[in-house]
C-alpha cells in the first residue's frame, strides 16, 4: 500500500504498512535458528541421530537391564545361542554378549569422545595463540605444528601405546597428541580472518583479558567450523581406538572396548560367526551415524550451503 | 620455488630425526628390554655377558649416540628377539610382500573408484548417482579391518571359496599364488573405490557447470570429449594430488590387513617387534615407514605446485 508523499497518515494505515513491510521482509532470522530449523527438517539427520541416541542409552543403562556380570564366566554355557537370560548369547567364556558388547560401546564412545575433546581444546587454544600473537611467536609455533602434521599417526601412535602399556589412559593420550594438530591449524586459519574485525579491536581497547577474548569473541565465532570438525574427529578416533586394541594394542582385558570384541570374535569366526557379527555391526552403525549426522550438520551449519539451501 | 623446496626438506628431515630419536628414548625409557625375558634365570655373570654382547649395557646416551651413526651408515644392527633377522633382510624379505599387497590395492581400488566417481557425476541425480553416493558412504564408515574380518569369514569361511590365511611365497611373491591375495587385496581396494568415487565426483561436479565447459558443448565438442578432455582433466588435480598418500598408506597402513590374514609384511612384523621391545627391528622399521610416509608427503607438495602454479605453499600472509 504506496502512500502518497506529505498525505494525512492515521494510524491505522501506519500500522497497516509497517505490516505489509512485515510481510514483504521476514524478520531476520539468526544463524543458529536456520542451522536449526534445517536440522528438523532433516529427517534422515533425525532418524540417524535417534539410532545413536539409543546406542548411547544402550551403553548406559544395557548392563543394569540385562542383570548379568560381564566378567562372570559361566563353563556349561559357552558359546551358547540368543535365549531370555543372555540375550546375544555367550562368548567363548560363557560371558554375556549383551553385556559385554554395551560394555565395549561405552568404552570405545568414551574414549573417542574424551580423545576428540582434549585434542580440540588443546589445538583450538594453540592455534588461536600463534594467530593472536602473530610475528615470532607465530613462526615458531608454526614450525613446531607442521612437524607434528609430517609425523604418521599410526606409527606414532602404535609405538606410544606399545611402551607406555595398553589402557583407557594412555590411549587417551596417544590419541590426542596425534590429532591436536588439525585443530590448531583450523583455530590458526579462522584467527587470522577474525582478528581484525572491528568488535575485536574494540574488546582489546577495553583492556579485555585474553581468555575472555577467546571464550567470548574467538570461539563463539568459530564454532560451527569447530563442531564440524568434531564430528568427524570422533568416528575416526573410534576407528583408531577399535583398530589398535584389536592389534592387542589398545584397551586391554579385563576391561573390553569394540575392538577387543571383534578379536575375540575373529577367533569364533567360523563356529559362531554371529559373536564377530554384533560387535561389527554396532561399530559400524556408530561410525554411519556419526558420518550421516555430520553431513546434515554441515548442510546446516556451512554458511556456502546455507545459502544455497541444500546439498550439492 | 627453490626456496621453499629447500625449507619443506628440512622439516621433513627434522620430523623425520624427531620420531627416531623419540622412538628410541621410549624404548630406553620402559623397564624391561628384549633381553630381559630370556635372562631373568641366568647367572648374574652370564647375564652380563648376553648384555655386553648385544650393548645394552651401556647408559642411554651413549647407546643413543651409536644406534644414531650407525642408521645413518645405513646400518641397523641384528634383532635382539629374533636371531639372525636384520633390517637388510626385513627389507628383501618382508617389504616386497607388503610392497605387492599395496600396489595390488591400489589397482584394484582407484580406477573402479575414479570410474564410479564419473558415472556419479554425469548421470547427476539419477539411480546411478544415487547408488554410488550411499555405497560410497557406507564404505567409507566401514574400516578395512571390519571389511577385512566380513570377507574373511563370509568368502573364507562360509562359503569356502578362498583360503582364509596365507600370502604366496618364494618364487610366487611377487606373481602368482593369487587365490591367497583376493581377498586381502578386495578388503583395502574397497575403501579406495569409495574414496575416489566420492572425491572425482564432487570435484567433476564443480566444474561442470563451468562456462568453459557450455562454451565447448556450444561448439559442438561431442559429449564424450567434453567429458574426457575439459571436464576429467580438470578435475583431476585433486586426485593427482591425493595419489602419493594413498599408496604410502596402502604399504604401511596395511598392519591391520596384515594382521587379519597372517600376511608376512612389514607391518605385521612391526607389530610384533613391538610387542616384543625388539630397540633395532622397531628402529629400522620406524625408520623406513617414517621415511616413506614423510617422502610421500613431500612428493604431494611438489604434485600441488606443479599442477596448480596458483597454489603457494605456506603462505603466511593470510590474515
Amino acid at each position: 500500500m504506496a502512500l502518497p508523499d506529505f498525505a494525512f497518515v492515521t494510524p491505522e494505515q501506519r500500522r497497516a504498512q509497517a505490516a505489509a513491510t512485515q510481510v514483504a521482509a521476514p524478520p531476520s532470522i539468526g544463524f543458529w535458528k536456520t542451522a536449526g530449523r534445517k536440522l528438523v527438517h532433516d529427517r534422515m539427520a533425525l532418524l540417524w541421530l535417534a539410532v545413536l541416541a539409543l546406542i548411547v542409552v544402550l551403553a548406559v543403562v544395557g548392563p543394569w537391564l540385562s542383570g548379568q556380570n560381564a566378567n562372570q564366566i559361566h563353563v556349561d554355557l559357552r558359546n551358547a545361542a540368543s535365549s531370555s537370560a543372555h540375550w546375544f548369547g555367550t562368548d567363548r567364556l560363557g560371558r554375556d554378549l549383551f553385556t559385554r558388547v554395551c560394555l565395549g560401546i561405552r568404552i570405545s564412545l568414551l574414549v573417542a569422545l574424551l580423545a576428540t575433546a582434549i585434542g580440540t581444546v588443546i589445538g583450538t587454544i594453540y592455534g588461536m595463540l600463534m594467530a593472536f600473537f602473530g610475528g615470532l611467536v607465530d613462526e615458531l609455533l608454526l614450525r613446531v605444528l607442521t612437524i607434528f602434521n609430517s609425523l604418521p599417526s599410526l606409527l606414532l601412535t602404535m609405538i606410544i601405546m606399545a611402551v607406555l602399556g595398553s589402557g583407557v589412559g594412555t590411549m587417551l593420550f596417544a590419541l590426542a597428541i596425534t590429532s591436536w594438530s588439525y585443530a590448531a591449524r583450523q583455530a590458526r586459519g579462522l584467527v587470522l580472518q577474525l582478528r581484525h574485525k572491528d568488535y575485536v579491536t574494540a574488546a582489546l581497547m577495553l583492556d579485555t583479558p585474553l581468555w575472555k577474548l577467546m571464550v567470548r569473541h574467538f570461539v563463539p565465532n568459530m564454532a560451527s567450523i569447530l563442531i564440524l570438525d568434531i564430528g568427524q574427529s570422533i568416528p575416526a578416533n573410534i576407528f583408531a581406538e577399535a583398530s589398535l586394541s584389536f592389534l592387542g594394542l589398545g584397551i586391554q582385558a579385563p576391561q573390553t572396548s569394540l575392538g577387543i570384541l571383534i578379536a575375540d570374535g575373529q577367533d569364533q569366526m567360523l563356529q559362531h560367526p554371529l559373536e564377530l557379527y554384533i560387535p561389527i555391526a554396532f561399530l559400524v552403525l556408530i561410525v554411519l551415524a556419526f558420518n550421516i549426522f555430520g553431513d546434515s550438520l554441515r548442510d546446516a551449519l556451512d554458511p556456502r550451503y546455507q545459502a544455497q539451501g541444500g546439498r550439492s | 620455488m627453490v626456496k621453499v623446496i629447500v625449507r619443506r626438506l628440512v622439516e621433513l628431515a627434522v620430523a623425520l630425526f624427531l620420531i627416531t630419536s623419540a622412538t628410541f628414548f621410549l624404548l630406553a625409557a620402559i623397564p624391561g628390554d628384549a633381553l630381559s625375558a630370556q635372562t631373568d634365570n641366568l647367572p648374574e655373570a652370564a647375564r652380563q655377558r648376553v648384555y655386553a654382547q648385544s650393548g645394552l649395557n651401556k647408559p642411554v646416551l651413549e647407546r643413543y649416540a651409536t644406534t644414531m651413526t650407525s642408521m645413518l651408515h645405513g646400518n641397523f644392527g641384528e634383532s635382539i628377539a629374533d636371531p639372525g633377522m636384520t633390517m637388510s633382510k626385513v627389507v628383501h624379505e618382508k617389504l616386497p610382500v607388503s610392497l605387492r599387497l599395496g600396489l595390488q590395492q591400489v589397482l584394484l581400488g582407484i580406477p573402479l573408484g575414479l570410474f564410479f566417481g564419473i558415472l556419479a557425476a554425469i548421470y547427476k541425480n539419477t539411480w546411478i548417482d544415487h547408488t554410488v553416493t550411499v555405497l560410497s558412504l557406507l564404505l567409507m564408515s566401514v574400516p578395512s579391518l571390519v571389511l577385512g574380518l566380513l570377507l574373511q569369514s563370509y568368502f573364507g569361511g562360509k562359503l569356502g571359496w578362498f583360503p582364509i590365511l596365507g600370502w604366496p611365497e618364494g618364487s610366487q611373491l611377487w606373481f602368482g599364488g593369487w587365490a591367497l591375495t583376493i581377498l586381502p587385496t578386495v578388503a583395502g581396494a574397497l575403501t579406495h573405490v569409495a574414496t575416489y568415487a566420492r572425491l572425482l565426483k564432487n570435484s567433476m561436479l564443480d566444474i561442470l557447470g563451468s562456462d568453459y565447459v557450455q562454451t565447448a558443448r556450444a561448439k559442438g565438442v561431442p559429449e564424450y570429449r567434453v567429458v574426457t578432455h575439459h571436464i576429467v582433466r580438470n578435475a583431476a588435480i585433486p586426485v593427482i594430488t591425493r595419489l602419493p598418500m594413498t599408496v604410502a598408506f596402502s604399504i604401511t597402513g596395511s598392519v591391520f590387513i596384515e594382521s587379519i590374514f597372517v600376511i608376512p609384511g612389514i607391518g605385521q612384523y612391526f607389530v610384533q617387534a613391538l610387542n616384543n621391545r625388539d630397540v633395532p627391528i622397531v628402529m629400522g622399521e620406524t625408520v623406513m615407514l617414517a621415511a616413506l610416509y614423510i617422502g610421500s608427503l613431500f612428493l604431494t607438495d611438489l604434485l600441488y605446485m606443479a599442477v596448480d602454479p596458483r597454489i603457494k605453499l605456506y603462505d603466511r600472509k593470510e590474515g
